[in-house]
């Protein structure tokens, strides 16, 4: 077995890994990159459509594109890429257990930072009934099988969710001359973003159903034939004879995101409920000393220029840690939240300069402000405005709130009564 | 024409063990299976319990082989290289009505032959199974309860009777039969097999079977039951299986370990059509709520799969096994009815089978040749770090995991692919390795399984099929030329 050392390493090649590891080799750290499939970009390699880069390189770019970006800076670097390696275990005191072709290889690193993404959530987890024939798959299967293998997986489609991938799958199949007779959500709002609507369902006349779902798959010689749909009520649960019955050969499912925390919990991290994430703190640093997380194992992003952003700031601590810089050695404010905000990223937070919270709403919410508070006082109010749980928000804290915060701070979000001028 | 002593109608565990049992001898077998790989009907749809044998009634046909086939397991698990798990198991109680219950149970085992049960109370509950409900009082406890993968079992069954002989006919729905001067003509799509002898192992299909060899003489209902499979993750592990106190006609929704080493609840218990295995949302609440009756709490959202299976019901038996020559036709061996506990007792059933046909003095002349060992595939995630490296060192596949939920490795599944019978469909695939059997359900690996399985068998992707006939994954090439 092979025993290696590097300052950092980073586990995982897609948005996150990479933006990573670029920037903590220019944070003068030694750096390793593992990435279990043949190539690098993770996710984006699938993602032919447009829509990224508009943070991060002010133009439209397609996920490829994107993800070639990074590649390219990559490869002017001497960071140790590991490619088609696949990670078996991460231990507290940050062995990176690895195999590939070669055998079993250790990376004794001084930081860690877990770049792995996320998975998709399946059939099983949300329990639809019904006969177990071919044909129902997630739809970043599905955008696997038709974007990188050139594989006709159906010919006439129902969607059951409005995530981002879903929507963006309606479009796909459309232009490539499938059917897609319809996304039904059982949420009574949309999931995926506002633009991803207009251009993927709208535009293409596919019909959106909110407050329905499949409640039956229905198979006919091993394959999907139709699938029941219901509407469902305020508790989210079937209406009795509002049942009906979709002919299709195909299910799409874009029913949520997990991340896929399996080494992390491993290594002893402890994962946040809420967003099945690791705990962190503002320099995204989580529950063991030295190991860091950032991109969509961490929390579900709806855009790669943040994941990007996301993962440099982790990086930038990680090689920190590995130099033995100090840390901040203020004590911690405690970041709570309350309904309708979910969660928040990070949920500690040492800095008294600036900080950065980022945190989804659970429901649409209109009119509203986003107010911080801290023992009771008020140290923060926004401007009234509408918040949607498709959209990740972020709360930039300055100085002066950080400063006045007692031990605590509460992100709220209140709704203004009377129609108050925003 | 193919000409055999025994032709074995059904390639389920019951199939696949009265095979290897049978290929001990000097005969010429063969199974037929409707299905494109073995254990793909009722044998792939149960919870894998090896119960102990305190639940069938005495003087009934499962109860004498119940209590003998548990205890032949853990000997068979050495030898065909299959895992079995010794767990143990409590029926739980939570009052003086289910103390009642527990104590007949204690009787009936007893009566079968059921070694070492005990009724325990209060904390000594706890301290065998810490997760079991607080509120239970009483339990019957049994340490031979053991654990099995179903189909893993009746793969090595059938690997091991392949290896002594025996021939294998995989999506072979058998369409008529005849009788012959000397036995019969069976007639599958892609000919005809001639046997002396039919043992009829056709589970749900067994009275159909039947009838077309000309003995309508019993008739099957089948009885559905849903079953659900946790995450490994999923907040409990390693969990002593938890019965219920049993109702007339099933034994109630069970929570138990699997071998793998995820949580499985099961099963309900409705009858329905024979080919209805479709999953029924009242029975998945059914599953979630007879769980929480067992243990404090189920997370729910850690379930990663649901799927159901058929119990063979032969109508006016006493929910007994039928295990018996042919009332109408000679020559002809009925092995249905076939319901809990048939993983139990399937080895205990094919000893039972042979001493049946010696018993009609049909000539059985003993082989000195026989294989009785076979040798478990490699299952990379079970080996030290070491032995990883070595094997990886020897043969690269090992080095490509494909799955990455259950890390399975390119070299299993090619392993897989040269076995026999040959598993040819993503679901026979998944049985023989666990790929696709984690978290993401094959979201990840199942394009990369079909892409090893086309090149292994020299097709185009496009035919590779899920499971049952028709369960085509990719209709075609999206643009040709590319």
């Amino acid at each position: 077995m092979n025993e290696f050392q590097f300052d950092v390493a980073v586990i995982g090649g897609g948005p996150a890994g990479m933006a990573a590891a670029i920037e903590a080799r220019k944070n003068g750290a030694s750096v390793a990159l593992v990435e279990r499939n043949p190539h690098l970009g993770g996710i984006l390699l699938q993602c032919i459509h447009s829509g990224f880069g508009l943070k991060c390189f002010k133009q439209e770019l397609t996920g490829p594109e994107y993800a070639q970006r990074f590649v390219n800076q990559l490869g002017e670097t001497d960071v140790t890429v590991l490619l088609s390696t696949m990670v078996l275990q991460i231990t507290k005191d940050k062995k990176v257990v690895c195999m590939n072709e070669k055998g079993i290889s250790v990376l004794n690193a001084k930081a860690v930072v877990l770049a792995m993404g996320c998975r998709e959530r399946t059939r099983g987890e949300i329990k639809i009934p019904g006969d177990r024939c071919a044909g129902v798959l997630t739809a970043g299967l599905a955008q696997h099988y038709i974007n990188i293998d050139n594989y006709c997986p159906g010919h006439r489609f129902v969607i059951l969710g409005s995530g981002d991938i879903g929507l963006i799958m309606a479009r796909r199949l459309s232009l490539e001359g499938m059917k897609v007779e319809g996304v039904y959500e059982l949420m009574p709002y949309p999931n995926g973003l506002k633009r991803n609507i207009k251009n993927c369902l709208e535009d293409f006349g596919i019909p959106l159903h909110l407050s329905t779902t499949v409640t039956r798959v229905i198979g006919e010689k091993g394959r999907v034939a139709a699938v029941e749909v219901t509407k469902v009520d305020e508790k989210l649960q079937p209406v009795d004879g509002t049942s009906k019955i979709v002919p299709c050969d195909t299910l799409l499912l874009s029913v949520g995101l997990v991340p896929e925390n399996e080494l992390s919990a491993g290594a002893g991290v402890k994962l946040n409920p809420r967003t099945h994430g690791a705990v962190v703190n503002d320099s995204l640093e989580t529950s063991v000393p030295g190991i860091f997380a950032c991109g969509n194992v961490l929390h579900v992003h709806d855009l790669a220029d943040n994941v990007t952003v996301e993962a440099r700031h982790a990086a930038a601590c990680a090689a920190a840690f590995a130099k033995g810089e100090q840390k901040e050695s203020n004590p911690a404010i405690t970041v709570n939240c309350e309904d309708p905000i979910g969660y928040t990223v990070p949920s500690e937070i040492y800095s008294r300069e600036k900080a950065s919270v980022l945190f989804r709403v659970r429901r649409p919410v209109e009119n509203a402000r986003m107010v911080v508070t801290s023992e009771g006082s008020i140290l923060l109010q926004g401007r009234p405005r509408s918040y949607i749980p498709s959209t990740m928000e972020e709360l930039v804290l300055p100085s002066a709130v950080l400063q006045k915060a007692d031990g605590e701070i509460t992100l709220k979000i209140e709704s203004v009564l009377g129609g108050e001028n925003p | 024409m193919q000409q055999y002593d025994m032709i074995i109608i059904g390639g389920g565990i019951m199939g696949c063990s009265i095979a290897r049992e049978l290929s001990k001898y000097k005969l010429n077998i063969a199974v037929c299976e409707a299905a494109a790989d073995v254990a793909s009907g009722t044998t792939k749809a149960n919870g894998g319990l090896i119960h102990a044998g305190d639940d069938p009634v005495p003087g009934t046909l499962k109860a004498f082989l119940n209590s003998k086939g548990c205890l032949m397991y853990p000997v068979l698990s050495e030898k065909l290289g299959f895992r079995f798990l010794k767990r143990g198991s409590m029926v739980v109680g939570f009052n003086e009505d289910d103390l009642a219950v527990l104590k007949t149970l204690l009787e009936r085992g007893r009566l079968n032959g059921a070694p070492d049960l005990e009724l325990i109370s209060g904390g000594r509950i706890f301290e065998l199974e810490p997760e079991t409900n607080r509120k239970a009082k009483y339990a019957l406890y049994s340490p031979h309860t053991g654990l099995v993968d179903p189909f893993e079992v009746a793969i090595a069954f059938s690997e091991n009777a392949v290896a002594n002989g025996v021939h294998f006919y995989l999506s072979s729905p058998v369409t008529a039969i005849q009788k012959t001067e000397d036995g019969f003509a069976v007639t599958l799509p892609k000919g005809q097999l001639n046997g002396k002898y039919l043992i009829n192992c056709a589970g749900v299909h067994a009275d159909d079977v039947a009838r077309l060899a000309g003995a309508d003489e019993f008739t099957i209902q089948a009885r559905h039951g849903d079953l659900l499979v946790m995450d490994k993750n999923c907040g409990i592990k390693d969990v002593m299986t938890l019965y219920p106190i049993p109702k007339p006609d099933s034994k109630g929704v069970v929570l138990m370990s699997t071998v793998s080493g995820n949580i499985l609840v099961g099963s309900t218990a409705v009858m329905k059509e024979k080919d209805d295995v479709a999953s029924y949302r009242e029975g998945i609440d059914e599953l979630i709520a007879g769980a929480n009756n067992l243990i404090e709490k189920l997370d729910i959202h850690k379930v990663i799969r649901t799927f159901a299976g058929n119990r063979a019901v032969v109508v006016g038996n006493n929910n007994d096994f039928y295990i018996r020559p042919s009332r109408k036709v000679a020559g002809l061996f009925h092995v249905a009815g076939i319901q809990s506990p048939g993983i139990a007792s399937a080895p205990a059933v094919a000893a039972y089978v042979v001493q049946m046909l010696k018993g009609c003095g049909i000539p059985m002349e003993e082989k000195k040749n026989f294989i009785d060992t076979r040798k478990a595939p490699v299952d990379f995630s079970t080996l030290s770090t070491e032995e990883q490296d070595e094997l990886i060192r020897k043969n690269p596949a090992y080095g490509r995991i494909v799955c990455r939920c259950e890390c399975v490795t390119e070299g299993e599944i090619i392993d897989a692919m040269h076995r026999n019978p040959q598993p040819v469909t993503v679901d026979a695939i998944k049985r023989r390795t666990r790929a696709g059997m984690g978290r993401c359900q094959g979201g990840f690996c199942q394009q990369k399984v079909i892409s090893i399985m086309a090149k292994e068998l020299g097709c185009s992707p496009t035919e590779i099929e899920l499971g049952d006939k028709g369960s085509q994954i990719i209709y075609s090439k999206l643009k040709e030329g590319c």
